[in-house]
């Protein structure tokens, strides 16, 4: 890995690691939301910092270069959050079918008395 | 048996009228229009007149009115829940030729269809219509000729399957999944009218997802659906 990725690679994943701290100084951003992306930049920093380490596990993968290593550790990374995000949003919207398939009936057995 | 017409609305306040009116003068049913927060004054139609309304805060769809009528149906215990559009597309004198199939314990599930001694025209939709049969056959092995029909009967057993499964659509992939529960399905022969005002839920443009939709809930479902109830 050249030096400038490396740079780029740390001064990025600091940005991101504060970044979180800040918004959940603010209480934008749940702690549990969080903690995930925290882990994925300390992850990204040591990878950055280690690179021998990085060198080592890529050969005995068998990967062209290094680099291509940390590209792909981070796609999947993205990839299992944005799949995550997914189920969440799914949830999400049964949720708030229910909340307003509830509101509906309560609002027509609030009708229903009054009219009694 | 206690029968209920869930009538799902979605901007139809120049349907309503007649259509409420249609059920009332030709059955003697309970009727109950979903009002899926319409832009247009459906709301203040069905409240002048003094319509049977469940009124949704929020827009969530056609799966989602039709899900509240089956809780509906459940919470007040009725017998048959029948699925019956309020744009005027559907006709109340059927609907008593849907609800004796099942009272006579023919089937769980009765499906008002126009084609089951008519032919099928040449067009479109029809084609779209032929390769979901044709899907439901193949994974089921059961024929249904008309299974975009938005007339539907639901007897208790399928009602409480509605209220378990949040995934059940008012579309040709529950059918499948209602059929791989064991749930018997009768076709009966209706006619239908074309619709005279407003939009329709199915929009050209969003048919061709729809068909994918489709296919793909019909064959997924038939691989994560157990045979036994």
């Amino acid at each position: 890995m050249s030096l400038t990725l490396r740079i780029i690679l740390i001064v990025c994943s600091l940005i991101s690691f504060l970044f979180c701290v800040m918004k959940i100084k603010q209480a934008k951003l749940k702690v549990n939301n969080a903690v995930i992306w925290m882990i994925g930049s300390v992850v990204l920093i040591l990878m950055s910092i280690f690179v021998n380490a990085v060198e080592w596990i890529s050969v005995k993968l068998g990967f062209m270069a290094p680099v291509n290593f940390v590209f792909l550790v981070l796609i999947a990374f993205l990839l299992i959050e944005v799949f995550l995000n997914n189920i969440q949003i799914s949830m999400q919207n049964e949720k708030i079918k229910d909340l307003n398939h509830y509101i509906a009936l309560k609002e027509k057995e609030e009708a229903d008395k009054n009219t009694k | 048996m206690k029968v209920l017409l869930i009538v799902p609305a979605y901007n139809e306040a120049l349907n309503i009228e007649k259509t409420i009116k249609d059920i009332t003068e030709n059955t003697d049913y309970d009727y109950v229009i979903i009002n899926d927060c319409s832009k247009d004054n459906t709301k203040e139609v069905c409240e002048k007149n003094g319509f049977n309304m469940l009124s949704l805060p929020i827009n969530y769809g056609l799966t989602s009115g039709i899900q509240l009528g089956m809780k509906y149906a459940k919470k007040y215990d009725y017998d048959i829940a029948i699925q019956f559009d309020g744009d005027g597309q559907h006709q109340a004198k059927y609907v008593k030729n849907l609800v004796e199939e099942i009272e006579k314990g023919n089937c769980n599930i009765a499906i008002g269809s126009r084609f089951v001694t008519e032919k099928k025209p040449k067009s479109m939709r029809m084609l779209g219509s032929m390769l979901l049969s044709g899907a439901i056959k193949l994974t089921t092995g059961k024929t249904i000729k008309d299974p975009t029909s938005g007339m539907r009967a639901f007897d208790k057993k399928a009602i409480n399957e509605f209220c378990r499964n949040a995934s059940l659509t008012p579309e040709p992939d529950t059918l499948v999944y209602m059929l791989k529960k064991q749930l018997k399905i009768k076709e009966v022969q209706v006619e239908m009218k074309d619709r005279e005002f407003g939009e329709s839920y199915l929009k050209p443009i969003k048919s061709i997802e729809y068909m994918i939709n489709m296919f793909f809930s019909i064959i997924f479902i038939r691989m994560i659906t157990r045979k036994n109830v």
